[in-house]
């Protein structure tokens, strides 16, 4: 079943800029483009300004600067009830005095629809929710739940739907389970999702592409595989999963094309980088590498990767995950990074805590920002 | 019963329900068999050498043959002054609920500050602001709003007027209480679902906020519509409510018999009329 | 009770078993009520009578009418003051009478079942005395306690028909019924007829809720005697009043409070009490007897049977007429003073007053002026019933 049909087009935001009127300024300036029948995520954490920009594309806010266009049709200062455009709120606001399948006719009836009734079924047959039909919400789950507000919005065809954390509320296997579910619904319907979440592990699985929003600007937008490969600031490395940052110093670059390289003195040892990697132009910058693209070995064994080793570093904690093992290392210089060991049972056992180590990984995999940036910055807290 | 029996052990129930049970004994069916055994007596007698119980029915038929127009009146004012105040008791009580923010608990202090005065002075204080040589009644003539001789005092209009002031916060508390329970993005989620304002609140607000509305004009209708003080004071002799006459005639007439029959008329025809009006909305696990 | 069980069995849920029980139940209470609570009246008084507790509580609480007793201020020290000090009795004055039949239902119930009502004296009206001291109600006075009126009634209210000898009363004071209009507003309201006709009174008169008073006046107008009228005219006075209630002429039948609206301007003119108006102090308010004649009654000081400082009580009677003490009260209520020798007194106080026939009538005053009926207990309350019919 598609519901899109017709044309409709891409929502463009121009310009578009929040201020409220303590002064706070949640959105500034926001240029973005979200391509028609797209999964789209506004990733970040909470107070980024991405609630608010989902908020004034809902009509629900009212914007400060900029505009909001859907292909030709400008809809920034429109009514939200004149809007092609349905929101699933976050803890889904459903109409409790309602069933299920009023609730899901609701839209329907305000936009004049005599007898919604069949449409009403399909939807409630695509989220399957056929059998609670006429409870109250009360009576439902909380995964249930979810799901209404989804054919609530759904049946309407909007041109663009809203989700606002829609999955923040469930638990986490519920919460897997939604994922899955809601990226089918998605495939089915054929409609622009505009999903906006803090789980960075949830924009990554569901959205095509995802924008990482901080203090009201767009980080970085891309394809999850793009965006956690290559991240082009401290935030984001450290906002989509773990990152160990290196100090290092730019020696010079090498090569040309798409072979060309940075060469950078981490602490004595030499490391290159692809140019397309890198992100700064000043002397000094941040190695990054994923933990999980860390290699060790204890000392003197050969080590499967073609970079120079840093040694010296010593095995300071072990986590034993089952698929994995962590292992935190105290580099020569005081530093401690992280590496993420695959169990695939060729070690045959785990690295005891005070074991020396050599450390290296594929060139490939490191990048280069900007030293100016906190290498702390968009470290989530554990909850 | 049962959870009391467990936290308390299994006889103190019957100790916590007591006091209340012996109070409304006391205070409540004392009283009602007093009222029944005196609206069945024969009125021959006096309020010095008492009434005999003569099991005498005729007794209601002729106070609803003789003072039904006093009982349809009361119900009319009554009716009025409750709608006048679940419409203004009802923008007050959303504003206060949804856009007072930071002043709501004022604003909730100055709805029940009237109840630190007392309700005769209060409604006294009405005799002078509607005086007909007061300033209100002179602005309104200036403005030709009332005739030369139009006044305010005295006329059905200050009744219903007084009932409305009256009784507003009686209004205005339990539908603060159902309007504020409403989640705001319920409103929110109806824009967004192609609802105008107006839409949202007759399809989202107004259900939701039922039982406000049932408790609020309970609390004013049935007590406006016993109400004497305010016909008393405001009104004239042909705006009298029925709880003037059962007043009446307690007093001036001394016809007790017919005074306590009416009274139980009242309270039949207010309980029947509650029942009916709680099953139409819906709201019974109210009562 | 019938309506209810009828209302009741088309209820879901509700069975007719448990309604007829519930019927049962209820009219066996009813039943053992008025058992429990038989009579009240009359017959158990004559053993009511409670101790005299005067001898160790020098108190006094007496229930009087509004604005019918002077106030201290100033230099002025009042005669209730002056009592105080010269007997060294507390008096608490609740000035809770407004109307003889809203207080009677006020203290029915304590009169009737022989309970305290926390008074010790009332001051009731004519016909109100002679109900509550029929009813058994009233202690009788110790005449050795009140030489003083023995001595100084006037002669005029000695021996009234409900107390011969006046052995359980003695008039606080006297006055008329008449008609008060606000001058500032209209002009003069001579008659009945034009304070129920006039247009420019429209919906700008009160008149009384006190029966004898307002149909007093009502069938003086109908060129009836109020002391001896037949039910014809008692009807036809009674049909003038429902009409002019029904034309929207009456504002308010009321009590003492109908001062208040005069001067305030919100009635113009009104069935009065003769020393109210002129106690107002407002030169606009003038009173005047219709010129068909005005009506003459008195309140009267009683000791309720569980009155418990009757010795008390009598000491404040007996003080109240001496003719200094009497004057002075005068002087300040404008009411017709019933003490002999006040008018002599009056000479020392306000001599414009001495000659004031609200205060000190003359004989050819006195003509003019009526009595109501005495009414046996049927009548009064069939007339009483028909009069609240129309007023309420």
């Amino acid at each position: 079943m598609s519901l899109a049909d017709g044309v409709r087009g891409d929502l463009k935001l121009t310009g578009l800029h929040k201020r409220y009127p303590n002064g706070f300024v949640a959105v500034q300036s926001l240029d973005l483009v979200i391509p028609q029948g797209s999964f789209f995520a506004l990733l970040g954490p909470s107070g980024c300004g991405k609630t608010t920009t989902l908020r004034m594309v809902a009509g629900l806010e009212d914007v400060t600067k900029g505009s909001i266009h859907i292909g030709e049709q400008d809809i920034t200062t429109a009514k939200p009830y004149k809007r092609p455009v349905n929101t699933v709120f976050q803890n889904y606001a459903l109409f409790p005095h309602l069933t299920i399948a009023e609730n899901v006719a609701f839209g329907p009836k305000r936009r004049g629809v005599k007898d919604p009734k069949g449409s009403v079924k399909e939807i409630l047959a695509l989220t399957e929710l056929t059998e609670q039909a006429n409870k109250k919400p009360a009576q439902l789950s909380g995964g249930q739940q979810q799901r209404v507000a989804l054919a609530r919005a759904l049946i309407n065809r909007p041109d663009v739907l809203l989700l606002d954390e829609p999955l923040g509320a469930l638990d986490l296997k519920l919460r897997r389970a939604m994922q899955i579910e809601l990226k089918r619904i998605q495939e089915e319907v054929g409609l622009t999702f505009v999903h906006v979440t803090h789980d960075q592990e949830e924009a990554m699985t569901m959205a095509d592409t995802v924008a990482v929003m901080n203090e009201g600007r767009i980080e970085q937008l891309g394809a999850p595989y793009e965006l956690y490969t290559n991240p082009h600031t401290t935030f984001v490395a450290n906002f989509l999963g773990r990152t160990n940052l290196i100090k290092g110093t730019v020696l010079g670059r090498e090569g040309s094309g798409a072979d060309e390289v940075v060469k950078v003195d981490m602490h004595g040892t030499v490391a290159s980088i692809k140019a397309s990697r890198v992100h700064t132009d000043a002397k000094e910058g941040w190695v990054g590498i994923r933990p999980e693209k860390v290699l060790i070995q204890p000392e003197g064994q050969a080590i499967d990767a073609p970079g120079a080793a840093l040694s010296g570093a010593v095995v300071v904690d072990v986590s034993y995950i089952g698929v994995s093992t962590d292992y935190v290392l105290r580099m020569p210089w005081g530093q401690e990074i992280t590496c993420f060991e695959q169990n695939t049972g060729r070690r045959g056992g785990l690295i005891p805590v005070g074991t020396k180590v050599d450390v290296s990984w594929r060139p490939e995999f490191a990048f280069l920002l900007d030293s100016a940036q906190d290498a702390e910055a968009g470290i989530v807290e554990e909850d | 019963m049962a959870s009391l029996q467990r936290v308390f052990g299994k006889n103190s129930a019957y100790w916590l329900i007591g006091p209340a049970a012996v109070w409304l004994a006391i205070f409540f069916l004392f009283p009602m068999l007093s009222l029944l055994t005196t609206s069945l007596s024969d009125p021959a007698g006096s309020p010095i050498y008492g009434y005999d119980l003569t099991w005498r029915l005729q007794n209601y038929f002729e106070a609803i043959s003789d003072y039904w127009p006093y009982m349809v009146r009361s119900l009319i004012y009554a009716g009025i002054a409750t709608l006048l105040c679940l419409v203004l008791g009802y923008v007050l009580a959303y504003a206060i609920a949804f856009k007072a923010g930071r002043w709501k608990n004022v604003m909730l202090v100055l709805v029940i500050a009237p109840f630190f005065t007392s309700f005769l002075v209060r409604t006294l204080s009405w005799k002078l602001i509607l005086a007909d040589n007061g300033w209100l009644v002179e602005s309104l003539q200036w403005l030709h709003i009332l005739g030369e001789d139009g006044r305010l005092l005295a006329t059905p209009f200050a009744v219903v007027m007084g009932l409305t002031y009256n009784f507003l916060p009686f209004m205005i508390l339990p539908l603060y209480t159902s309007l504020e329970k409403i989640d705001p993005r319920l409103n929110e989620a109806a824009a967004d679902l192609y609802s105008s304002p107006w839409q949202r609140f007759t399809k989202v607000i107004w259900p939701l906020s039922i039982p406000g509305v049932v408790g609020g004009t309970l609390l004013t209708f049935i007590p406006a519509s016993g109400d004497y003080i305010n016909s008393d004071l405001l009104g004239n002799p042909n705006t009298q409510m029925v709880g003037n006459k059962i007043q009446t005639l307690f007093t001036d007439a001394s016809d007790y018999p017919h005074a306590a029959a009416l009274s139980v008329i009242l309270m039949v025809l207010i309980v029947g009329m509650v029942l009916f009006y709680v099953r139409r909305a819906g709201t019974e696990d109210l009562l | 009770m019938s309506e209810v069980p009828q209302e009741e069995e088309q209820k879901k849920g509700v069975s007719r078993r448990g309604l007829i029980i519930g019927g049962g139940v209820a009219a066996a209470g009813v039943a053992g009520f008025a058992l429990l609570n038989r009579g009240g009246g009359g017959n158990a008084a004559g053993d009511c009578v409670t101790t005299d507790l005067s001898d160790t509580e020098a108190t006094l609480n007496m229930s009087n009418w509004p604005e019918y007793v002077d106030e201290d201020d100033g230099d002025y020290v009042s005669t209730l003051t002056t009592f105080e000090q010269e007997t060294g009795i507390d008096v608490t004055y609740t000035p809770d009478v407004n109307d003889n039949v809203e207080f009677f239902a006020k203290v029915r119930n304590q009169l009737g079942a022989c309970q305290p009502t926390g008074r010790d004296m009332f001051v009731l009206t004519d016909w109100m005395a002679a109900r509550m001291i029929d009813a058994g109600w009233i202690q009788k006075l110790d005449k050795a306690n009140i030489p003083n009126v023995d001595k100084n009634l006037i002669s005029s209210l000695q021996g009234v028909g409900w107390d011969p000898n006046r052995e359980y009363s003695a008039p606080w004071q006297s006055g008329f019924t008449g008609i008060a209009y606000n001058k500032s507003l209209v002009g003069e309201v001579a008659t009945m007829d034009e304070l129920l006709t006039r247009s420019d009174l429209k919906g700008k008169i009160t008149l009384l809720t006190e029966m004898r008073d307002t149909m007093g006046l009502m069938l003086l107008a109908e060129g009836a005697d109020p002391a001896n009228f037949t039910s014809d005219q008692w009807g036809n006075a009674l049909e003038k009043l429902s009409k002019a209630r029904t034309d929207g002429q009456v504002r308010a039948f009321t009590g003492n409070e109908y001062v208040n609206d005069l001067a305030a301007g919100n009635i113009a003119a009104c069935v009065a009490w003769s020393g109210d108006v002129a106690a107002a102090e407002d030169e606009n308010l003038v009173f005047l007897p219709p010129e068909e004649g005005m009506m003459i009654w008195s309140d009267n000081m009683i000791v309720p049977v569980q009155g418990m400082h009757k010795t008390n009580a009598e000491k404040l009677i007996d003080f109240y007429y001496d003719p200094v003490q009497a004057a002075k009260l005068a002087a300040y209520v404008w009411y017709v003073c019933p003490v002999e020798g006040a008018q002599a007194e009056m000479e020392k106080i306000d001599p414009s007053l001495v000659d004031n026939p609200l205060i000190f009538p003359t004989a050819d005053f006195l003509a003019s002026t009526h009595n109501f009926m005495a009414l046996s207990e049927a009548d009064a309350a069939k007339y009483e019933q028909e009069f609240a019919d129309v007023i309420g």
